[in-house]
């Protein structure tokens, strides 16, 4: 192997990757599906009803229902762009707050408040807002709680919201995605049209194009990996460490691509493969999803030992320590795998 | 135009269709997993906050309030509710103590016991202490001089919510003929590529009877999928030829989008590529009726919209042809304009 070959074949393929559609897609996909899953499930699929208000005369009851966890609350500025919001569903409920609303509930004399309620709103949304807003005037007016209250927590079990619980598919996604299919789309055409076997016919071997196809799948897929935890603000108190499980994931995530462009004659059969096996790959993240699933399952896949320490340094705020076991068994994988391709390759060049 | 040239062209698309195994097992999965999931999600909509009650006396304002969207449940025991509420049973428990009436009424504040299993939301956690303080300002008679005036915005539909899986209707009609699209343009692509249309084109058969040929081999797998699914998922029981319809004019739209993309497509990556991205703008309006509010009016200006409100509005809401044909006549001139468009783009290609 020439390291100067392997220079000349890595320039070339950061040169002519970005042109090919699987090198865009691998940047874009993952961006455009993390801020897709963060819309649906961090904004939409929230169970916070949501209250629309249109103040007419600087009403303090605005910051209260902003500081008030159980409820979304968004401010328009007329009465028309709350009426629209309400019946488009943006908001479940939209109240008008009249000029003098807050001297008339302090001075306890009688003031009106309009409310629009979107046809769809559910029966339990409707019915948190009106108390919400009620309780809210009532401390605007004040007037003092009745009654003491304590809460009790019942069970070991954590709410873990849904942008949390997804974050390991996103990360995961955006390893493999670009890792994995750039290296594996790339040998393929290249056997394809013939100048994979030209290339090897010159002092270049082998080894040396498909090291340099899978360096460049290893730097797409650790910058991808990095950037969907910028993104998501996901970087953790360790971020050397999680830098560290990014770039062994992204080698098992090229070692793959490699594993599947010497398997596979054509782009087509590889993603029909891709299709049915790739619930091998992702089976760790759809079981962490569903905490009714027994968590030990998800370590007979090999990506578990990505995810895992992922989620234990971003959400669990873990050290070296902590993740200390299942970081060597991923190293052991990628080192298992990257004896898999030499004996893949050896066979290769025989044909 | 040959009839006879036009069907075997026909056959031999669909036959080649389904060769591609990539394509072929998509679909047929695509087809599977859209009814699996359609079944296997919530068939109503739980509109109701439901409370685990422990009351040696009960306060007459729980049993009053007790009704829309809030349930009330007695449970004979604290222990008793805090084991349901632990077995997840309920949203939260509220347990009373004995002497409430009488600290009530001797202007005293009783201690009152919420119970949460720990992976509730925080906001249903928030959301029961405000209902539990507002309860016990009316049982006070504490009253505020604030009178509202409610107008539900568009049709009321509590206690007649429609379920998800209904709403996803629309998204898996667009998802199947978008689907096809993609396949459909990879099928034309692979014969650019191959040169199998220059050949056909030396022989007979005329451009006529290949647009032809592929134009019913397109809408024919998006239409009839779609209807598929669409039947099997309850679609067609109110307003049955309204959704046909659309489902029709839909297919004959994406197939001229398929035309686009193939003249557009240089080889097989980049009719996926294009196909991908057309894919991901005109899947936006299925989500505007999944989760409303989400998208604004610029939703309007995607094509797919009217497809997706069609099928949205006569199947979940029964809405007739009087207020449908609006969008019906904008996708006819939709699918028409895309079906000429992509038919002159193509053309040129083959010539």
């Amino acid at each position: 192997m020439s390291l100067n070959r392997l220079g000349i074949l890595l320039r070339k393929e950061l040169w002519q990757g970005p042109k090919s559609f699987i090198f865009i897609w691998g940047i874009a996909g993952p961006i455009a599906i993390s801020l897709v899953i963060s819309l649906v499930f961090g904004t939409l699929f929230s169970q916070e009803p949501r209250l629309g208000i249109a103040d007419q005369g600087g009403s303090e009851l605005v910051a209260l229902t902003r500081s008030v966890d159980s409820i979304a609350t968004r401010e328009y500025a007329t009465v028309a762009q709350l009426k629209q919001a309400t019946e488009n569903g943006a908001v479940d409920m939209g109240i008008v707050l009249p000029e003098g609303f807050d001297d008339a509930v302090s001075a306890g004399e009688p003031t009106e408040i309009t409310a629009y309620v979107w046809g769809e709103s559910l029966a339990k949304n409707r019915m948190v807002l009106a108390i919400t807003i009620s309780d809210l005037t009532r401390e605007l007016s004040g007037q003092q709680t009745p009654i003491d209250i304590e809460s009790v927590t019942l069970g070991d079990e954590t709410n873990i919201p849904w942008t949390d619980r997804l974050l390991p598919l996103i990360v995961l996604m955006a390893v493999f995605f670009a890792g994995m299919t750039l290296p594996a789309t790339s040998i393929i055409t290249e056997r394809q049209q013939g100048t994979l076997q030209a290339l090897v016919v010159t002092p270049t071997t082998l080894e040396d194009v498909i090291l340099s196809k899978a360096l460049v799948g290893v730097g797409l897929s650790l910058c991808m990996g990095v950037l969907i935890l910028v993104i998501n603000q996901a970087f953790g108190a360790q971020p050397l460490l999680l830098v560290l499980v990014l770039a062994l994931g992204s080698i098992m995530a090229a070692e793959v691509g490699v594993l599947l462009g010497t398997i596979f004659k054509d782009v087509t059969t590889m993603f029909a493969a891709v299709k049915s096996l790739g619930i091998l790959l992702f089976a760790p993240v759809l079981i962490y999803l569903f905490p009714q699933i027994p968590q030990w399952v998800g370590q007979l896949f090999p990506t578990y030992y990505i995810v895992q320490p992922i989620v234990d340094i971003s959400q669990q705020g873990a050290g070296w320590a902590d993740i200390a076991t299942n970081v060597s068994i991923l190293a052991a994988l990628d080192v298992v795998l990257a004896g898999v391709l030499v004996y893949l390759v050896a066979r290769l060049k025989q044909r | 135009m040959n009839p006879g040239i036009i069907r075997a062209l026909a056959a031999k698309d669909i036959a080649l269709f389904f060769r591609n195994r990539f394509f072929a097992l998509i679909t047929i999965l695509g087809i599977v997993l859209y009814i699996v999931i359609y079944f296997v999600m919530p068939s109503a909509v739980d509109e109701s906050l439901e409370i685990g009650l422990h009351a040696p006396v009960l306060p007459p304002v729980f049993e009053q309030l007790s009704g829309e969207g809030l349930v009330f449940e007695q449970i004979e025991s604290v222990e008793a509710l805090a084991d349901a509420v632990a077995d997840g049973d309920y949203a939260a428990g509220v347990a009373l103590p004995d002497d409430i009436m009488e600290k009530f009424e001797a202007g005293q504040k009783p201690l009152v016991t919420l119970y949460f299993r720990g992976d509730v939301a925080e906001e249903v956690q928030d959301a029961v202490e405000v209902l539990i303080r507002e309860l016990s300002y009316l049982q006070t008679g504490q009253s505020l001089a604030v009178e509202t005036t409610t107008e539900v915005l568009g049709t009321d539909m509590l206690g007649e919510q429609i379920p998800l899986r209904d709403r996803m209707r629309p998204l898996f009609a667009v998802f199947i003929v978008l689907f096809e699209m993609m396949g459909l343009a990879s099928l034309i692509t692979e014969e650019v590529e191959h040169g199998t249309i220059r050949a056909l084109l030396l022989t007979p058969t005329t451009v006529q009877d290949l647009f032809a040929a592929k134009g019913l081999v397109g809408v024919s797998m998006a239409f009839g999928q779609a209807l598929l699914v669409v039947a099997i998922v309850g679609g067609l029981e109110t307003q049955p030829l309204i959704v046909v319809t659309t489902l029709l004019l839909g297919a004959v739209f994406v197939t001229g989008l398929a035309f686009l993309i193939a003249s557009l497509a240089r080889d097989m990556m980049s009719a996926m590529g294009w196909g991908t991205v057309t894919m991901i703008i005109l899947v936006v309006p299925a989500f505007s009726v999944m989760f409303p509010g989400a998208t604004s009016t610029w939703a309007k200006f995607i094509p797919s919209y009217y497809m997706v409100e069609t099928v949205y509005q006569a199947s979940c809401f029964g809405v007739g042809w009087a207020d449908l044909w609006q969008n019906l006549a904008i996708l006819l001139g939709l699918g028409f304009a895309a079906m000429c468009a992509g038919i002159i783009v193509l053309r040129r290609k083959f010539q």
